[in-house]
């Protein structure tokens, strides 16, 4: 083992050693933020709700929340033993719709967050770092893409193609949904191309690949991983918006399809157990990504950690 | 400045013309055959292919294209193909119901919004502030065709106090002895539902914006003058530190506008507006395409000048920032 | 600082009062429905056009039926054609193949007459300008004359079955109003264009009524039609008013708020098809009436015969035996429709063949499984695991294999999407986790519905679909035109390519059969053919549910289709 090589592995390990740190601090301020663990314990309800969703199928089909149906029942009715939170119009198991819901809004949630996350850091750091006329485009293409009401563009796309499937849906939403992440990603990409290391790294002989993925992308990930969750609170709100005008996958039963039916089946008035569960959950859904962000924007940022210590 | 808003105004033309050329492809790509509901089951295939050709759908694609900027340049849009009317008269026809709607609710969930975040943030940490925080972070993140279906449910449905959809009622629009203020009065008895479904959303995220500005401007060496000069409380919030803190309100009023024109196609189509949002939903579901592409050209307009204007609006709120 | 804030809350408070006031002042502005003998009918959406040529909706549909009326319409409790602008039966010579009819002696609604002229302009244009909508009815007229003032002949190139039940029942515009756009029409490039995009705000008809004042978004308007030619008349039985004033058509957007309306009063009718969601809360309510009609439409399963996998009418019987109708009928529909098991609904008894092969009706879904199993295992199909094991119980059968060894592709049910009609939406979903119960690789994808009927009807690239006509006309004809091969290619109406000789002959001739009784029987024979080769399988036919206040006006006539009829509007009094 050559000397070079010892201290890289030490080197290593020291990163590591302080990437741990950093994050033992950071859980520290975390659990301080009342937002942050309001929002951290809604999540896990809703954690909890996918993973049970597997679980009324097995006891009985008549609880798959697509295709079941009580075969005692032909209509919509109220709680019962037998359905905790009744049915919907042809026999369905409310509850069971209610937990698949919470699968899929984390599946659409974060899938389309992490592809747009990915996408405008990608964009971020190249516009950042290659600068000139790189730069100019792709951030007058930022610009273009986000002032797009991205609803009205997907719903205008899934009437156009056809039905658009689930997975579509998240990809769209992700393509329309980058641009503000990657223009945080320029700036700190920017204000990093300045540092000492970077010019350290390419005076050593580092190609731009490795100077970015080597030594801006760690630096920049903090902040991507911050809008993430500001990413996945608009992706679920766009694709229950979708579902609730009745452009959404119909094969699958999401909190906005739900509403779709509640609403297109005119029960709207008659049936409040079916009408209030889904619209309660995508709302505190939201609500608890939107907190978990804030809470997060203050760990990241020491200037408004000060803040907080301080008032 | 005059260049900077002149090169800004370029960079919107290019943008729209780019958009519009994205516009023209995706409609062309899309497998739609909007004279499918103009037929009948015994209409014989010569006969469809006549009425494909009388509606100029079968020219080549490049003089489609043609036809298509000749009509946007000339203003008129092109003829919707339901309506069988130029689609600028159909836009004009709902267009005044939409800016209704709309102004009133980001004016009125703007000035709510700021003034009660100057108030929140003037009492951090105490019961308004906390109380204020809370309201605005709950009604923001409420999923909107949701909330409107609540209020239509309980005010319009339970209580009875407002009607459930639409915009007027046709006994006052009937009466001839109506006056303008009836039926301003009966427009506005219309409105309340949908305006307050916007509100609610909307006025959560002016209150979050400006109180997180104006806890950074308190910090501001001048204001920690002003208050050693001995000035009023009143007179440092609004004369010395609420100014300040607008700048970042109008960035974000800017940014979101697109977030708020979702939400007003969904509040017009849940209320029945008769608005812009609501009838490119419908445009869109019948493929009547001339008029989506103008309704959606038009709301990109108006959003990418509308960011031209805050950014200028910015440029002189702020005398750090020359161009 | 606490004062001021509190005085600064006041303020705005006050302020927030104030607005408030004067929004609510509108509850007063608002008086009750007005008892002027104006009916008030509650509609989903305005009518797209006033322009009789372009109206392809619903809706404008509704508007404009009582204002442009047909020589000859259908009477509500014999379901048969009766002379309504005509003055009698049509005489036919069947030497010279012509048909005379009589005219009433009636107005157009701004007094002038109408007369022969009318009827021959109408007929001109349609052929002229190959309306769209109305051209398939008048291709085969040679020629109309005018014999006098008030009697028209009609010259036909070739018999035509169709005659009577679809020529005779197109409505006649006034000449004098379309002259003027013709002639505009007549030098341009492209003259169907113009007479499409015509703009016509005022409508010149013999109907009951006439549209006055239109808000747009908000409501149409229609007053009574002094010059109605059935004023104080009796036609077939039914004397006629109107004896309303007029009617106001209130544009809802969304059921929930059209049924609400219904129920507070605020409408007298909602015409539309009320959702079985609905009943519940209308059933109690002691003033309001529903109707249940019967319709006359056909929704389908669909193939595409043209290619693998339904190609094999084995296969297609398999499916047909597979889909429980009666559960898509009792769950999706609520119990309200027909199973359908030709492609002539039941209620058209004159032509509805009782007699055809029923694939597993009544029958259980185990039950079904096992028939589905015998048709495919004959007709050489394998499985990896076969939805009836050796103890010959139902399984979940898995990896189909076609009769040549290979394993059957995925294969897509296309159906309009939830916004569209969430019953056939549904319904292709249920389909599909039938099919893959017995190990058929089925998808069902829900479309937008003009990007559906280019798939299915302009570039035939599909494998199943499910569609529906709702207002089928009571002429078999469209038999004809659903499965003749000449209309299988691209735009033609034969969507799922079935191709037979004998059903082409036998259609022609059924086509060309002035006789009755002996159309009645070749269109038995159609229906057999069909019902064996099964291109599409006929699934349900829905029933129109209405709901009708009676506090205010009594006189509603049910017919097929339902109570929102002209019929209705000219016999309904105020209580």
């Amino acid at each position: 083992m050559s000397v070079q090589q010892a201290t890289l592995q030490s080197l290593k390990a020291g990163r590591r050693a302080l990437w741990r740190q950093r994050l033992a601090e950071n859980w520290r301020v975390f659990r301080g933020n009342l937002l942050g663990k309001i929002g951290l314990s809604l999540l896990v309800m809703f954690g909890l709700m996918a993973g049970l969703s597997y679980i009324p199928p097995l006891i009985d089909p008549m609880y798959h929340p697509m295709t079941g149906v009580d075969p005692l029942v032909v209509k919509s009715t109220g709680p019962s033993l037998t359905h905790w939170l009744g049915t919907d119009f042809m026999g369905r198991d409310i509850l069971s719709q209610l937990l698949a819901g919470a699968r899929v809004a984390f599946m659409v949630g974060v899938s389309a967050a992490f592809m747009s996350v990915v996408l405008g850091t990608a964009v971020g750091m190249t516009a950042g770092y290659l600068g000139k006329t790189t730069d100019t485009l792709l951030m007058r293409l930022a610009d273009m893409i986000m002032v797009l009401p991205t609803l009205l563009v997907v719903l205008m796309l899934a009437a156009l193609f056809g039905q658009l499937s689930i997975w579509m849906i998240v990809l769209m939403i992700a393509l329309f949904r980058w641009p503000g992440v990657s223009r945080v990603i320029r700036a700190q990409t920017l204000s990093l191309k300045q540092r000492p290391f970077i010019d350290a790294a390419r005076v050593a002989g580092a190609s731009h690949t490795r100077i970015i993925f080597r030594h801006i992308m760690p630096n920049v990930l903090p902040l991507a991983f911050l809008y993430m969750t500001f990413r996945v609170t608009s992706a679920i709100v766009i694709e229950a918006g979708l579902a609730f005008l009745g452009f959404g996958d119909p094969g699958t039963v999401s909190w906005g399809m739900m509403l779709q039916w509640v609403w297109k089946t005119g029960h709207m008035f008659t049936a409040p157990y079916w009408l209030l569960p889904p619209g309660i959950c995508i709302s505190l859904i939201t609500l608890s990504f939107y907190m978990l962000g804030r809470a997060m924007d203050e760990v990241l940022d020491p200037r408004l950690r000060d803040e907080t210590q301080a008032g | 400045m005059r260049k900077y808003i002149a090169k800004r105004l370029a960079q919107v033309v290019v943008i729209l013309f780019f958009i519009l050329t994205v516009l023209f492809v995706l409609f062309r790509l899309a497998p739609g055959d909007p004279v499918s509901r103009m037929v009948d089951p015994e209409m014989t295939p010569e006969d469809a292919q006549h009425l494909i050709e009388q509606l100029g759908l079968d020219e080549p694609i490049w003089k489609q294209y043609l036809i298509y900027l000749k009509n946007f340049a000339s203003g008129e849009f092109g003829y919707s193909i339901h309506y069988g009317e130029p689609v600028a008269r159909v836009i004009w026809d709902k267009l005044p119901n939409t800016i209704l709607l709309f102004t009133t609710a980001v004016l009125l969930s703007a000035m709510v919004g700021i003034s009660w975040g100057k108030i929140a943030a003037w009492k951090k940490g105490k019961g308004a502030d906390i109380g204020m925080t809370i309201a605005a972070l709950v009604t923001h993140t409420l999923f909107l065709p949701w909330l409107a279906l609540l209020l239509v449910w309980v005010f319009a449905y339970q209580l009875d106090w407002f009607p459930i959809t639409g915009m007027v009622s046709e006994e006052v629009f009937l009466d001839p002895d109506a006056g303008f203020w009836a039926k301003a009065v009966d427009v506005g008895y219309h409105m309340v539902l949908p305006l307050a479904t916007l509100f609610l959303i909307h006025f959560g995220s002016y209150l979050l914006v400006m109180r997180s500005s104006m806890l950074e401007t308190l910090k501001e060496d001048y204001i920690v003058l002003a208050r050693a000069k001995g000035l009023s409380d009143r007179a440092i919030r609004n004369k010395h530190a609420a100014p300040n803190a607008w700048l970042p309100v109008v960035t974000s009023v800017g940014l979101s506008l697109a977030f708020s024109i979702n939400g007003g196609a969904l509040t017009e189509t849940v209320f029945s507006w008769p608005g812009i949002g609501r009838e490119l939903v419908f445009a869109v579901s019948q493929n009547d395409y001339p008029l989506a592409q103008a309704s959606f050209l038009l709301i990109a307009t108006v959003v990418l000048f509308s960011n031209v204007v805050v950014d200028v609006l910015y440029a002189f709120l702020d005398p750090r920032i020359r161009y | 600082m606490a004062k001021c804030f509190k005085r600064n809350m006041m303020v705005r408070g006050l302020a927030l009062a104030a607005m408030v006031t004067v929004l609510l002042g509108g509850l007063c502005a608002t008086p009750a429905a007005a008892a002027n003998g104006m009916l008030k009918i509650g509609v989903l959406e305005e009518p797209k056009s006033l322009n009789l040529w372009l109206a392809t909706d619903a809706w404008s549909k509704r508007v404009l039926s009582l204002i442009n009326e047909p020589l000859f319409i259908r009477e509500p409790k014999s379901n048969e054609l009766v002379p309504w602008l005509a003055a009698g039966k049509p005489v036919y010579d069947a030497g010279k193949m012509t048909y005379t009819v009589k005219l009433k002696k009636a107005k157009w609604s701004d007094g002038s007459d109408f007369t022969a002229a009318d009827v021959i302009f109408t007929g001109q244009l349609i052929n002229k300008f190959r309306m769209p909508r109305h051209r398939s009815k008048w291709s085969f007229i040679e020629r109309v004359v005018a014999v006098d003032k008030h009697t028209v002949r009609f010259e036909l190139k070739r018999p035509k079955a169709i005659f009577l039940s679809r020529t005779l029942t197109t409505p006649i515009v006034q000449k004098k109003q379309w002259e003027k756009i013709v002639a505009s029409a007549q030098g341009a490039e492209k003259p169907l264009t113009v007479i499409l995009r015509h703009k016509l705000t005022n409508p010149i008809g013999t109907g009951p009524f006439v549209v006055s004042k239109w808000q747009k978004g908000v409501f149409v308007f229609m007053k009574a039609n002094p010059h109605f030619f059935g004023r104080g008349q009796t036609i077939s039985g039914h004397k006629l008013g109107p004896h309303i004033k007029g009617i106001i058509f209130k544009v809802y957007g969304t059921a929930d708020a059209a049924i609400l309306a219904l129920r507070k009063g605020a409408i007298d009718f909602y015409w539309n098809s009320i959702q079985a969601g609905y009943l519940e809360q209308l059933k109690d309510d002691k003033d309001i009436k529903l109707f249940v009609s019967n319709k006359s439409g056909l929704y389908y399963l669909g193939f595409n015969l043209r290619k693998e996998p339904f190609d094999d009418v084995a296969l297609r019987r398999a499916v047909a035996t597979l889909v429980s109708k009666e559960f898509i009928i009792k769950r999706i529909l609520q119990g309200y429709g027909e199973v359908l098991h030709s492609m002539i609904p039941p209620g058209n008894s004159f032509y509805y063949n009782p007699d055809v092969p029923k694939y597993g009706y009544g029958k259980s879904m185990d039950e079904r499984m096992k028939l589905a199993y015998n048709i495919l295992r004959e007709a050489g199909y394998t499985w990896e695991t076969p939805p009836v094991n050796a103890n010959g119980e139902v399984v979940r059968g898995e990896g189909i294999r076609l009769p040549d060894g290979s394993p059957m592709k995925e294969f897509t049910i296309l159906t309009p999407p939830a916004d569209y009609d969430p019953h056939r939406a549904m319904s292709g979903q249920m389909i599909q986790e039938w099919l893959r119960a017995a190990g058929m690789p089925a998808v069902s994808r829900p479309m937008a519905f003009g990007a559906l009927i280019q798939k299915v009807k302009g570039q035939h690239d599909f494998d199943a679909f499910i569609l529906g006509y709702g207002k089928l006309s009571l002429d078999p004809g469209y038999l004809r035109a659903f499965f003749h091969s000449r209309y299988n290619k691209p735009r033609g109406y034969n969507m799922s390519g079935y191709e037979s000789a004998a059903y082409d002959a036998l259609s022609n001739e059924s086509n060309n059969a002035m006789d009755p009784k002996l159309r009645q029987e070749m269109i038995f024979q159609m229906q057999a053919m069909l019902m064996a080769a099964v291109p599409y399988v006929p699934l349900y036919n829905p029933k129109v549910i209405e709901g009708v206040r009676i506090d205010r006006f009594t006189g509603w006539v049910p017919m097929l289709g339902g109570v929102g009829n002209i019929w209705s509007l000219c016999q309904i009094k105020a209580k």
